[in-house]
């Protein structure tokens, strides 16, 4: 494939980035835009590799409201006082 | 130097822990017995027993009560034991004659043995205020209190007809997936969220939250200059599935929260199918820290059960057989409208014959 | 009390009784000198007073590069109670069937008397040890020694939660399958799914060994596989007989009990119509020494339980009638990603699957996931007649299908 998971990570973490308090993503958006982005050039498992990136890199971390997100490092709102 | 970083090992495996006997007898057990309450032995075709000793443990456990159980272990067992998937720890055994001293030391250090066939189990059960943030009760001290009064059909000092299983949930979200047990002991809340409307915009999404209503109660909507959400009250069922999402929406209220009480679920399949408990009591207020009325009625439900109940026959099988009419006649019951169902599907659950015991 | 300080009247109370205390397992940890434990009693106690809880969710903590396994929990009055204004649990992936040496039990204790609070739940509804209460800071360093001995974290949010399954072969005579064997091999085989949530929402698997369901799985799991069997009941005439002769009530409490009533004795001797058999398992349950399951035997596979949240609870339903449950297990794992796949494309946020099987219909479903369906999926057929045909004829229409 031409594009490398690196890019493909990149990509995912500028669509987080750029939404960031606005929408939040999911996994599987983030593997449905990336199909739409790079068409044929990526699949699920690609994909699934990128986002493993992405975590490990520190860039953005998986949150949980009702269901698990991706989302850049952010304060946790109840981590403060009362 | 900073050791290498290890992921997605999964669990150690469960072989390393499996004792000698069970290594050599792993899927050549022949038959068990119960050879008193709480005890029963397992006999392999090749001829050897093991024998298993359940105990009682409330679960919520420190790490010197761990170590108690460890040395036990150690000094009965070989260092071998397990739990259960109702929180009961087990003792393996391949001598006979350590059944007794073992039970000892367990009474010893307050754990009673019991809760193998028919008799009550240990109480599957939830965080409650220990440590839940959407808890409509405590978990750990009501089940200590039906425990406590119940314990006479746990180590079989009184004896019932057939299996019987009770869990708590602290809360509709049901982390203890209380809803198919002969008894479940349920937290609900019964007043809608009170919206914090200055922490909605910064705290949650608001479409998100308007989705996560089942029954679109809740609408956006701009309050004292905050974008945020209204809600029409009368729809809310008080599920709290906006709260798991968004905690600008806190349901919990000292006031209006409580226990429901459900009977005549299971999961087993032997006879009857399984089947989903159905509500005996709506809401009974939390009464910390013995919840009388509730260790009440749990004990009012069993009784009856004790009393009319067959040989095997389970909480909702002798409700099924002497029916429902009779169920609220014999435990004192009040009937009400919260009984009847109003959700999806509830005409399923109209009594739509004209069999009636007049 | 050790601690003078601390007067938590109302928790006092159940520290009485014939059933193990809660309240005792705390405060033995407070008397070792675990702050937090003292105030998680003072907390306790204010809310038997109050009636209420004291703690928020969290929703980000946890550690690197997993989104399973630590639930983010803080107080909600930090400033009285600050040993315990972080107080996260970490889930642990629990050895199969619950087993344990005590040295294994040893290392645990160890390492949390080191990070964390000392408290546990052993175990979890899913089935993890819970770790209960430590602070952002310890926990990396938590998993760092957990892995170091060959432990790893569980499941939470919108992942693969923790397969559990019962005892099985290891200590029951009923395993209709290696309950253990498939456990294990199914949280290894998905451990980026577990730590690493791609899903909709939560999927639990719960594997039991027999029709008693001893881990709840048809009530408890998405994906719920229970050993049963499709050829005889063994039956040892003599034992049937010890068993009346010691007074049972064959009768009425064997025959009388079973579902299809396809079992007979005569006094003599016990027949059984196994083919009318739905292997409930009642008459092996009550006669353990003269009846024990066939020897062909494999699983029912049921799909969709789950508790209300968010469409109302549901139970399992069968998807594969019998399946052989034997390594490497490539029939039931193409299935189970079959069923991800479909459920990952259209799956709502908090959507289960059994909801989603709702939602678009058993029979659509089985078509997406490529599955036939059988009568045996279902009570009974539909008895409404409003039916989503999905294609009509037309006058015209040519006859194409002669190739």
């Amino acid at each position: 494939m031409a594009v490398s998971v690196d890019e493909v990570a990149d990509a995912m973490y500028d669509l987080v980035a750029e939404y960031q308090g606005k929408k939040k993503f999911k996994a599987s958006d983030l593997t449905k835009a990336m199909i739409e982005k790079f068409g044929g050039e990526v699949d699920k498992k690609f994909c699934k590799l990128a986002i493993r990136q992405l975590m490990d890199s520190g860039r953005c971390v998986y949150t949980y409201f009702g269901g698990s997100f991706i989302e850049v490092p952010h304060e946790e709102g109840a981590a403060g006082g009362s | 130097m900073a050791l290498e970083r290890r992921t997605d090992i999964g669990p150690p495996d469960y072989k390393q822990f499996l004792p000698p006997i069970i290594k050599e007898n792993y899927g050549k057990w022949k038959y068990h017995e119960e050879l008193r309450p709480g005890v029963m032995v397992h006999v392999g075709e090749s001829g050897d027993k093991l024998f298993t000793v359940r105990a009682g443990s409330p679960r919520l456990m420190g790490t010197k009560g761990i170590r108690r159980f460890a040395d036990l272990a150690e000094k009965y067992c070989g260092g071998y034991m397990r739990f259960t998937s109702r929180h009961n720890a087990e003792f393996l055994l391949t001598e006979e004659a350590n059944i007794d001293p073992l039970i000892a030391d367990l009474a010893e250090v307050g754990h009673p043995v019991g809760g193998i066939g028919n008799a009550i189990s240990s109480i599957v059960h939830t965080q409650g205020w220990v440590h839940c943030h959407s808890a409509a009760t405590d978990a750990s001290g009501v089940v200590k209190a039906v425990m406590d009064d119940l314990h006479e059909y746990f180590d079989g000092t009184t004896e019932v007809p057939g299996k019987l299983r009770i869990a708590l949930a602290c809360c509709l979200n049901m982390c203890g997936a209380v809803h198919c047990s002969d008894i479940a002991i349920l937290g609900v809340h019964r007043r809608p969220p009170k919206i914090q409307h200055e922490n909605m915009k910064k705290m949650c999404e608001i479409p998100n939250v308007v989705a996560s209503c089942p029954t679109a109660a809740i609408r956006p909507a701009e309050v004292d200059g905050h974008p945020s959400v209204e809600i029409d009250e009368d729809l809310c069922m008080f599920c709290a599935n906006c709260f798991s999402v968004c905690p600008a929406l806190p349901m919990a209220d000292a006031l209006n929260d409580g226990i429901s009480i459900w009977v005549g679920g299971k999961v087993s399949n032997a006879r009857s199918e399984p089947t989903f408990s159905k509500l005996a009591i709506p809401f009974i207020e939390n009464n910390p820290p013995r919840w009388p009325e509730v260790t009440e009625a749990v004990r009012k439900i069993v009784e009856v059960w004790v009393d009319g109940a067959r040989k095997y026959e389970r909480m909702g099988e002798f409700i099924e057989r002497i029916g429902w009419p009779r169920f609220f006649e014999l435990t004192g019951i009040e009937f009400e409208k919260e009984h009847i169902d109003d959700y999806k599907y509830a005409g399923l659950s109209f009594k739509r014959s004209a069999q009636i015991r007049q | 009390m050790a601690d003078s300080q601390r007067s938590t009247p109302l928790l006092d109370e159940l520290k009485e009784g014939p059933w193990p205390s809660f309240v005792t397992q705390i405060e033995e940890m407070a008397d070792e000198g675990k702050e937090s434990c003292g105030q998680l009693l003072e907390l306790l106690e204010r809310s038997y007073n109050e009636k209420i809880g004291h703690w928020k969710h969290g929703g980000i903590v946890g550690v690197m590069g997993y989104g399973g396994g630590v639930i983010g929990r803080y107080s909600d009055v930090q400033d009285e109670y600050p040993a315990i204004a972080h107080f996260h649990t970490i889930r642990v992936n629990q050895p199969q069937g619950w087993f344990y040496t005590s040295d294994s039990l040893r290392t645990i204790c160890d390492i949390w008397d080191r990070h964390g609070s000392g408290l546990t739940n052993m175990h979890g509804s899913t089935g993890d040890i819970i770790l209960l209460g430590t602070t952002t800071d310890e926990l990396e360093p938590t998993f760092a020694e957990l892995t170091q001995n060959d432990f790893d974290l569980g499941g939470s949010g919108s992942d693969m939660r923790t397969p559990s399954c019962c005892v099985g072969p290891a200590r029951c005579e009923w395993a209709c399958y290696d309950t253990l064997a498939l456990t294990q091999e199914l949280t290894m085989h998905w451990q980026d799914e577990l730590h690493r949530p791609a899903f909709p929402y939560k999927f639990k698997i719960k594997n039991s060994g027999c029709a008693n369901d001893c881990v709840a799985s048809i009530a408890r799991a998405d994906l719920s596989i229970i050993g049963t069997w499709r050829d005889q009941i063994r039956i040892d005439q003599d034992e049937v007989r010890a068993c009346a002769e010691n007074g049972m009530n064959i009768e009425r409490d064997i025959c009388g009990n079973c579902p299809t009533k396809c079992i007979e004795w005569d006094g003599n001797e016990m027949t059984i119509d196994d083919s009318n058999c739905v292997k409930c398992m009642h008459c092996i349950n009550a006669m353990p020494k003269a009846l024990r399951p066939g020897t062909d035997t494999g699983a029912c596979i049921l799909l969709g339980a789950k508790a209300p949240i968010v469409e109302g609870a549901q139970l399992s339903s069968v998807i594969v009638p019998f399946m052989k449950i034997e390594e490497p297990y490539d029939e039931l794992k193409d299935l189970i990603e079959r069923i991800w796949d479909f459920w990952g494309e259209h799956g709502k946020n908090r959507e289960r699957v059994g909801e989603l099987m709702q939602r678009v219909g058993l029979g659509n479903f089985l078509e997406e996931i490529e599955v036939e369906p059988v009568p045996q999926m279902v009570a009974y057929p539909r008895d409404n007649p409003y039916v989503f045909y999905e294609e009509y004829y037309e006058e015209d229409d040519e006859e194409d299908d002669e190739e």
